[in-house]
């Protein structure tokens, strides 16, 4: 998958800087937390990678995740990889579960955001 | 943010010569095992035989290269994610005058970069013996070691590897027959230890820490302090001017 615009969804600003170093032949937008990447989908509808961190506060990740089908948001074929501190398995299986296309556990090496990201297949809708 | 390029971009041209590299190598092994089956379809003579031969050992020189060119690309993007993980934690560090700002970093670092389930940031207490405990990261109850070591407001003391190297300065890693503590990290202002950063517990699905990760703690203990105190600083000052302003205002009438 080559992405047209990544969304990042992380209240760490040390993470969003590392996304901003590691994506940068890519073009970013950022939110803090799973309200604002809700608004941040309205304002961006060429997003098609969403970088979802699970713990943040107001609303986490997989609250996110859940608002989102409820909106219908991932009919266009938008990939989101879950990426947390949380590793263990059933926390990977949730995520799938919600809709998730990877789960990758902090602390990752670059690489494996990356090759995830080839990994992804490409949206289908123009 | 800065737009200045991330040091890491000279990594990453390397990655791409390395792919671009391994890529012509390996169009090579294909053109020679071409060549290969073509000769071995025609059959022929002595020069041909030497011909084969001759094809055949570039053909594994070629692979061998392959193989080599394909390890080193592993290891510089390797190289790259670790240089880029130092970066980003160095200038956020020093991306803020805000003291809880930088705290937040340190946290931030800890948890996301380490993997640190829990930990505890002391800094020594400007009067007094001790140390303030500036940041408890965990989730555990029982809240840091379990000891009670972390439980007020200050740490006074008791875990001896702690301790040492709040003493002399020593980066340490354990845990210990006598301390749970996983890494002890000296927080250094020029010679001066004032402070350390106590790992006490990964995430579970980090069980140790890895080679790289003594970079990150080498990288915290000489940037972590420095950039604290130069936002408390700052902080200080800045309270002090505002004072002074009023004062000014107030001695003018304003």
């Amino acid at each position: 998958m080559q992405p047209r615009k990544v969304l990042v969804v992380d209240d760490s600003k040390l993470m969003q800087k590392m996304y901003e170093v590691m994506l940068r032949q890519y073009p970013l937008v950022y939110a803090s937390d799973g309200r604002q990447a809700l608004d941040r989908l309205r304002e961006h509808p060429d997003v098609d990678l969403v970088l979802l961190d699970v713990n943040m506060p107001n609303m986490n990740g997989l609250e996110f995740l859940a608002q989102l089908k409820a909106e219908g948001g991932f009919a266009d074929g938008m990939a989101i990889v879950i990426i947390s501190t949380e590793g263990r398995e059933e926390d990977t299986a949730r995520g799938l579960e919600a809709g998730a296309a990877a789960y990758i556990s902090k602390p990752f090496h670059s690489e494996e955001i990356l090759a995830v990201i080839s990994r992804l297949p490409a949206r289908s809708a123009a | 943010m800065s737009d200045r390029p991330a040091p890491t971009a000279s990594g990453l041209e390397l990655v791409a010569e390395l792919r671009s590299t391994l890529d012509r190598a390996g169009e090579l092994a294909r053109v020679a095992e071409i060549n290969l089956r073509e000769l071995a379809e025609r059959g022929g003579g002595a020069a041909d035989s030497n011909r084969v031969t001759e094809l055949e050992r570039r053909l594994a020189t070629a692979e061998s290269d392959v193989k080599e060119l394909a390890s080193r690309l592993v290891d510089s993007e390797h190289q790259g994610g670790r240089l880029m993980n130092l970066y980003v934690a160095t200038y956020q560090l020093h991306a803020t005058l805000d003291p809880a700002e930088v705290q937040a970093t340190i946290a931030e670092i800890a948890i996301n970069l380490l993997g640190a389930e829990q930990f505890v940031l002391l800094l020594r207490k400007e009067e007094g013996e001790g140390c303030d405990i500036a940041l408890l990261g965990g989730t555990a109850p029982e809240r840091g070691d379990g000891n009670g070591l972390y439980g007020g407001e200050i740490y006074a003391g008791g875990d001896p590897v702690v301790d040492a190297t709040l003493a002399d300065g020593v980066l340490r890693l354990g845990p210990t027959a006598d301390s749970k503590a996983l890494a002890a990290v000296p927080l250094r202002v020029q010679n001066e230890v004032v402070g350390a950063l106590v790992l006490l517990k990964l995430l579970d699905h980090k069980p140790i820490l890895r080679a790289e990760d003594r970079d990150l703690l080498d990288l915290l203990s000489a940037h972590a302090a420095s950039a604290l105190f130069a936002a408390r600083l700052f902080a200080t000052k800045d309270r002090k001017l505002r004072t002074l302003e009023s004062l000014v205002k107030l001695a003018r009438g304003e």
